[in-house]
């Protein structure tokens, strides 16, 4: 395999966690590579890591895997204050990213994107699919040398349950497991489908068959705490976590640097890093890369000129990472004239050319989506047959349409968007609107709202259009499909319904050949496609990465997994 | 005196409270839910009810700020919504200092400029240098924030590349300098047009043409004479900026990325994270009330004539 291809794959940006693609309003930081614009390169349209692909057999997992270091150096990088060092209350890529290294739960997504065993060490599954029986490893320690086992797993899990922790994604992630939906809402005291074997065995009940159940055990909410850390300690555990993951937490300095150093009772390959500092205090990435304090940084629009000139010195070290799993849409609500009529929502879907924006307004740092899985996830569909630019069609669908005879006293539309601080509309909504405008004679509005009431007015379905991003939670398709599209689903905004797609979302819940559940999902998608109730803009695509020449093993993917294990320094 | 610093003491709590319940109170009725930003994008309308419930979101709003004014009044600022598990008091412990450093140096700019500036144009008053001084500073007071900012980032970072544009390294750090200037600029005019003013009067005052007949130098009369009466006024303001160290310059720190209280402030603000803003709110108004107060205690000390309370002042 070409080095090139190799280092597109693998170097993959973005930490995707809950929702991790939204434009909260943040402190503003250009520099680290989790917030670099992005755009998929043509080598990254062959990813190893979906089942989709057939006939790949590089792992990077088993390559780093096969490395051996010699242990030692620190790493520095810029990074921001995370909004909590509690895997249960984490929602948010930035405490993923650190809470992935100083913690970690039975199960995790190695590098090559598969959920692999972390803390147990092989999992039974029921043959009705309902019971997962994990095994712990026998060397799993807490960072100060205390054995995992299975009553410190029950107890995590009653902790996260407890509608006292606070935890806002408890029930996204495990209210599959009998019993943690009445924990949560106080009706049981102890979560009924969790059971302690032995020691080192525990096990668990769904309450169907769902083969994405361990994709979601990998989210920091699943994660293995120690209670004697915790209990009796209000918040100040969060000082001197006992976690279990390859690093704990040496330093905090809110604002100033958060230090992790390396934990030697891993029960894994132990790290080769001595530290990591991660420097919290801000600073102009791209100037401290060059004077060597950081060594590594995202490279922001302004500086890409500059480094992807070939006589650049910097040039050398540039590395691109392809696309993550996200994806920008605009929603259309189904329910609200005039985008009742799925061939009017087709019409808006053909009437604008999203390869000629892509390439000419977005700097080709998006690239176009064709559908609703993003390019290189499970299950994401090659021969999906996506909208293309066709104006013709798009008149002659507008004309079809309900709204087609009297289009003159079409129903008003208002596009809402989120953005604070006086943002501009983006350049690609705007192009967009002109092409439904002069392709189709639709005028759109624009209303701009701030973040925390955009979410409130787009919760309650009050918005007729509006653009946002869906970023994926765990590595499997049920992720966007079902979670976006199934009738009544929280967060199904466009209020798409189709007892079709409905039935067969049922089914994939629960199928339990992964590839003809893919199959399913691929129907499904492309049944949702055919009406429309979203205009697909684009997948986040490469990004820029500057990495010195002695920084070896670091591997950016496209959501958030332990990872600076792997990272070494040579001399 | 000890009865008006009394009176003046009693007010303080009455306006504290007026000023915090009226910030909680339109927070609770504004839009946008704190607990539904925690879960970002992803709706989950029974884990945000549950979370609701547990920190008390949905009772009664009175017996809300009850329960948060009695942890106030025992030092408790409750504990930020946004940063899990972190108290107030230790986030604003970070962000006071950095946005009272760069206080302090546009403090620096102000009086350093205003006061020279200031008495130069008076005791050459009707001058060229007076009324450009008097135009200038007019215009620099006019200037909001949002125009001299991105001005002087055009000019000393883009055009001339000597000035960074963003982010913060402590006081001693040439990133403090362009933020500085743009807080400090309004100040200099402020201090400028202050000290002309007082100076004017004072020039025309018997004990200076006494201390020019006595034959005194011309330093000894400025210094000892004009500038010391002169400084009244501008005493009054240092002190209102003075209360305003430990409060953020909310518009500037987001523009330049200084990780002080403004920009905490707004990222709260953002976020609905009640406690912060609250707690920023209170200590703003207590800090900005006190300093009032000592000003006005200051006064006697520096201008015998000022009786406090009395109404003897005459006029």
């Amino acid at each position: 395999m070409a080095w090139k291809s190799l280092i597109a794959m693998v170097i993959g940006s973005l930490f995707l966690t809950a929702c991790s693609t939204v434009s909260t309003p943040a402190t503003p930081e250009p520099t680290t590579p989790q917030t670099s614009p992005s755009t998929a390169s043509s080598t990254a349209t062959t990813p190893s890591n979906t089942s989709t692909t057939p006939n790949e057999t590089f792992s990077l997992q088993a390559q780093v895997d096969a490395v051996d270091a010699a242990q030692g150096g620190k790493l520095v990088r810029l990074f921001r204050d995370p909004p909590t060092l509690d895997p249960h209350l984490t929602t948010d890529n930035i405490s993923g990213a650190l809470v992935n290294e100083v913690y970690s739960g039975l199960v995790n997504v190695d590098l090559d994107l598969n959920v692999v065993p972390d803390l147990a060490e092989t999992i039974d599954v029921s043959d009705d699919g309902r019971t997962y029986t994990f095994h712990l490893r026998s060397n799993a320690k807490f960072h100060d040398g205390k054995t995992v086992t299975a009553p410190d797993v029950k107890w995590s899990l009653e902790r996260v349950t407890n509608p006292e922790t606070q935890a806002p994604v408890a029930a996204q992630y495990l209210s599959d497991i009998v019993g943690v939906t009445e924990k949560l809402n106080g009706s049981a005291s102890s979560i009924e489908g969790v059971r302690v074997v032995d020691d080192r065995t525990i096990e668990i009940t769904i309450d169907a068959p769902k083969s994405y159940f361990l994709a979601k055990l990998t989210y920091p909410t699943a994660f293995v705490l120690d209670r004697d850390n915790i209990e009796g300690k209000g918040n100040d555990w969060l000082r001197q976590p006992n976690g279990t993951g390859p690093f704990k937490l040496a330093q905090y300095d809110i604002g100033e640097i958060l230090r992790l150093e390396r934990n030697d009772n891993y029960y894994r390959k132990l790290a080769y890093l001595d530290e990591i500092d991660f420097i919290l205090s801000g600073g102009t990435a791209m100037l401290m890369y060059e004077n060597n304090e950081i060594h590594l940084t995202g490279v922001g629009i302004g500086d890409l000129d500059r480094v992807l000139d070939p006589s650049e010195p910097l040039n050398a070290q540039l590395q691109t990472a392809p696309s993550n799993f996200s994806v920008d849409y605009i929603g259309l609500n189904v329910e609200q004239p005039p985008l009742d009529d799925p061939k009017l929502r087709l019409a808006l879907n053909l009437a604008f050319d999203r390869e000629a924006i892509a390439t000419q307004v977005l700097s080709n740092l998006r690239t176009p989506a064709n559908g609703i899985i993003p390019m290189g996830f499970p299950s994401y569909n090659t021969n999906l047959s996506g909208y293309q630019y066709d104006p013709e069609m798009a008149r002659q669908l507008l004309k079809e349409s309900k709204y087609g005879n009297d289009l003159d006293n079409l129903p008003r539309i208002t596009l809402n968007i989120s953005g604070s601080f006086g943002a501009n509309v983006p350049l690609d909504l705007e192009v967009i609107l002109q092409a439904w405008e002069q392709e189709l004679g639709i005028q759109v509005d624009i209303q701009q709202t701030e973040w925390a009431t955009f979410l409130q007015d787009l919760h309650a379905r009050r918005y007729q259009m509006f653009t946002i991003a869906w970023g994926a939670d765990y590595p499997d398709p049920e992720n966007f499909l079902d979670v976006l599209f199934y009738t009544g689903s929280d967060n199904n905004q466009t209020n798409y319904s189709n007892p079709e797609v409905d039935a067969l979302l049922e089914q994939a819940r629960v199928e339990g050949d992964q590839a003809k559940r893919f199959e399913l999902y691929n129907r499904i998608e492309q049944m949702i496609l055919d009406e429309a109730p979203w205009v697909p803009l684009w997948n986040s695509g490469e990004s820029y990465l500057l990495l010195k020449p002695e920084v070896k093993g670091y591997y950016l993917t496209p959501m958030t997994i332990p990872k600076y294990r792997h990272v070494y320094i040579i001399n | 005196m000890g009865t008006y610093i009394a009176r003046r003491l009693l007010w303080v709590p009455v306006l504290l409270f007026l000023v915090s319940f009226i910030t909680f109170v339109l927070g609770q009725f504004g839009p946008g839910d704190p607990v539904q930003i925690l879960l970002g994008q992803y709706s989950d309308p029974a884990a945000v009810q549950r979370i609701r419930e547990q920190r008390g979101l949905d009772e009664n709003v009175a017996v809300q700020y009850y329960r948060y004014i009695s942890g106030v009044v025992q030092g408790d600022f409750g504990e930020s919504y946004q940063y899990r598990g972190r108290s107030v008091g230790e986030l604003l412990a970070k962000r006071i200092p950095v946005s009272a450093q760069l206080n302090l140096a546009a403090l620096i700019i102000s009086v350093g400029l205003g006061i020279p500036i200031g008495l130069f144009s008076a005791l050459k008053q009707g001058s060229i240098w007076d009324t450009t001084s008097v135009a200038a500073t007019l215009l620099a007071q006019s200037l909001p924030v949002f125009f001299t900012a991105p001005v002087l980032l055009l000019v000393f970072a883009l055009k001339l590349d000597i000035l960074p544009t963003h982010g913060w390294g402590g006081f001693f750090d040439s990133r403090i300098i362009l933020p500085a200037l743009v807080i400090g600029i309004p100040g200099v005019a402020i201090i400028t047009r202050l000290t002309r003013a007082s100076t004017l009067e004072v020039v025309h005052q018997d004990y200076v043409r006494t201390a020019r007949a006595k034959g005194l130098g011309e330093r000894a009369v400025i210094t000892r004479h004009i500038l010391r009466n002169a400084l009244i006024p501008v005493v009054t303001t240092l002190g209102f900026a003075l209360a305003g160290l430990a409060s953020g310059s909310f518009i500037v720190e987001l523009y330049f990325g200084i990780p002080g209280v403004g920009l905490l402030a707004i990222e709260s603000l953002f976020a609905r994270d009640y406690p912060i803003i609250m707690a920023v709110v209170i200590i703003g108004t207590t800090l900005f009330v006190l300093a009032n107060l000592l000003i006005d205690l200051a006064y006697p000390f520096l201008d015998p004539r000022i009786r406090l309370g009395g109404g003897n002042i005459g006029g």
